[in-house]
């Protein structure tokens, strides 16, 4: 039943896998340019570091892209055939969105791996300076979990009906409702830091994402 | 407190003689046009004419008005001033005096903290502070006045304890009774032992800094550290600091446009083609250079030297003939120069930044949220038959 389900979400995301896995292999190795024994291109220690920093950005910007396709594509079958096939299984329904969801765990996988491969070629071609070590393995785990909690979170959502949509959607619109408003009657009413410090700072959700993303580093 | 200086906003002649650009055809149409237009003019306005006289008594009535106004508030401002300077308290904590306004500021349990900090590190040379008082003024923060100007240290008095005592371990300064030292730090001793982050910072200008010295100090070479921290009398910074790459990256990135506009635009050149010589000289001229580690690298190794040395380290060190700083500080805290440079190389290297910043604990809140949300997911209300 699980080689079922995950040949199904495959056809239907294996050009995410794909692309993913290709964009995951080329950051890390598209990022240590700079690090090279070649005299005219070398960066020193400050510049390399800046560059790396620059870079890092996009790690978790593709984790949460990936993430968010795959969840997508984890559904979409369901959601075209009106969920028709899942409701005609002789399956509980726990047991199928269980099926599913860990199909698109293992769809990442190759997107993980992709990280992981481009971050050990590349900290084994790169010539450093003094102090700069590299850290491909610490930045790979860190992907994976970056990766695994956005598909686990655009999952959820995608999971749910329109109306629990509605609800997370009106909730977050009202704290912003709210704010604005008292910003406007000088009430001195602080709502979205508290909520972004509880949602971005360990052990917040989205935690994760934050910080520095830094394959070479001192 | 203001000045209200009224300026006339219409435009001046330059004081040299004007002399009138030549026209073109177009303007000068334009410039015959010109009276028939302002006839126009005129004409709309003529029957405003009367009402002039009448606008301009408004006018300055409204100006007599304000005038009155702005006298009284100057007189309100200079009587609150004159309330908050008068109605001082003296608070004495050890040898700390400060001399501030009534507030709910918690300056006693604040400076009963930092005291202890203080003395710990200045030692008796701490007595200094009993002749030099702060002058406080804890400021409302609920008001959108201006804070009255003055020497005083402006403090919000609704500071708590622990950030106040920060400030006052911040303020307590005695690097002026030592003009060399003040110097050579570039900015004001704080007296502090626990600088964690401080070290990590120092730890990354050594790895990262642009400069032969820096680097070679962190491979763990001392006379490149003595250079590096300017502990040596630096007869030549410009090759001492720096190599011939670094020397022209710095002409080029630097310096390059202050020292185009200063006609040296040939050596500039030059240094560019690759003349380390012209490079030396456009460096050698400006007199001052950017040193390769700053403040908090100079800071640390005078915090190394105290706690090396001991309590009375400082006050040693303020009695220490004139001479270079490396050798001042060491003699104070009774260990060779070599020992303290290698102490705090040690320090610093002891105090590597975390690489990447994933708490121990990290990637099992991660698995913990991806559970939730997993969980979430197999709980949502889709198939759901009411």
């Amino acid at each position: 039943m699980f080689r079922v389900v995950l040949y199904g979400q495959w056809k239907w995301s294996r050009i995410v896998v794909i692309l993913g896995s290709v964009a995951g292999f080329a950051l890390p190795i598209l990022s240590v340019q700079g690090a090279t024994s070649d005299p005219q291109r070398a960066m020193k220690a400050g510049e390399l570091l800046s560059v790396i920093r620059s870079w890092g950005v996009l790690y978790p910007v593709l984790a949460a892209a990936i993430g968010l396709l795959i969840a997508i594509a984890t559904w979409t079958p369901d959601h075209r055939g009106r969920h028709v096939l899942a409701l005609s299984l002789p399956l509980p329904r726990w047991r199928y969105v269980l099926l599913r969801f860990t199909a698109g765990l293992v769809l990442l996988v190759p997107t993980m791996l992709g990280v992981l491969a481009g971050a050990l070629l590349a900290s084994a071609t790169a010539t450093l300076p003094p102090g700069l070590e590299t850290y491909p393995v610490a930045l790979a785990i860190r992907f994976a979990l970056a990766l695994a909690v956005a598909y686990a979170v655009f999952f959820a959502i995608s999971a749910g009906t329109t109306r629990t949509a509605g609800i997370i959607l009106g909730l977050i619109g009202t704290v912003i409702v709210v704010q604005v408003v008292a910003s406007t009657a000088g009430i001195e009413l602080d709502l979205t830091s508290p909520v972004q410090a509880v949602v971005m700072n360990w052990p917040g959700p989205l935690a994760i994402f934050t910080g520095r993303w830094m394959l070479i580093d001192v | 407190m203001s000045e209200h200086v009224f300026q006339d906003a219409s435009p001046q002649a330059p004081s040299g003689g004007f002399e009138p650009p030549k026209t073109s055809r177009r303007s000068r149409r334009l410039l015959n046009s010109l009276p028939a237009a302002l006839a126009a003019v005129l004409v709309a306005v003529a029957p405003l004419a009367g009402q002039i006289p009448a606008l301009r008594a408004r006018a300055d009535s409204l100006l007599m008005q304000w005038r009155e106004a702005q006298q009284f508030a100057d007189l309100q401002d200079s009587l609150r001033l004159g309330r908050e300077r008068g109605g001082r308290d003296t608070i004495r904590v050890g040898a700390l005096v400060f001399l501030v306004n009534r507030s709910p500021l918690p300056l006693r349990e604040a400076a009963a903290t930092a005291w202890p900090q203080i003395e710990r590190f200045y030692g008796p040379a701490a007595q200094a502070f009993a002749q030099r008082p702060f002058l406080i003024q804890a400021v409302d923060p609920d008001t959108n006045e201006d804070v009255p100007p003055g020497r005083a240290i402006k403090i919000l008095w609704n500071t708590e304890v622990a950030p106040l005592a920060r400030a006052l371990v911040a303020m307590a300064d005695l690097g002026p009774l030592d003009p060399a030292l003040h110097d050579w730090l570039g900015g004001v001793v704080v007296p502090r032992f626990d600088s964690g982050p401080g070290h990590a910072a120092v730890y990354i200008q050594l790895v990262t800094a642009p400069s032969q010295a820096a680097q070679r100090c962190y491979r763990g070479d001392r006379a490149a550290c003595r250079d590096a921290l300017s502990l040596s009398a630096m007869t030549d910074p410009a090759s001492q600091w720096y190599g011939p790459a670094e020397r022209r990256a710095l002409v080029l990135t630097q310096y390059g446009d202050f020292l185009r506009r200063t006609s040296h635009g040939l050596a500039v050149r030059s240094c560019e083609q690759g003349s380390d010589e012209s490079c030396l000289e456009l460096l050698r001229s400006l007199g001052t250079l950017i040193p390769p580690l700053d403040y908090q690298a100079r800071l640390t190794f005078l915090e190394t030297a105290v706690r090396v040395g001991g309590a009375e380290t400082f006050q040693r060190f303020l009695a220490a003939p004139a001479g270079p700083m490396g050798g001042r500080l060491a003699a104070a805290a009774r260990v060779s120069e070599d020992s303290l440079i290698a102490q705090w190389r040690t320090d610093v290297l002891a105090a590597r930044p975390t690489p990447v910043s994933l708490p121990v604990l990290g990637a099992w809140v991660a698995l913990g949220w991806i559970v939730v949300f997993g969980t979430c997911g197999l709980r949502s209300s889709r198939w759901r038959v009411s």
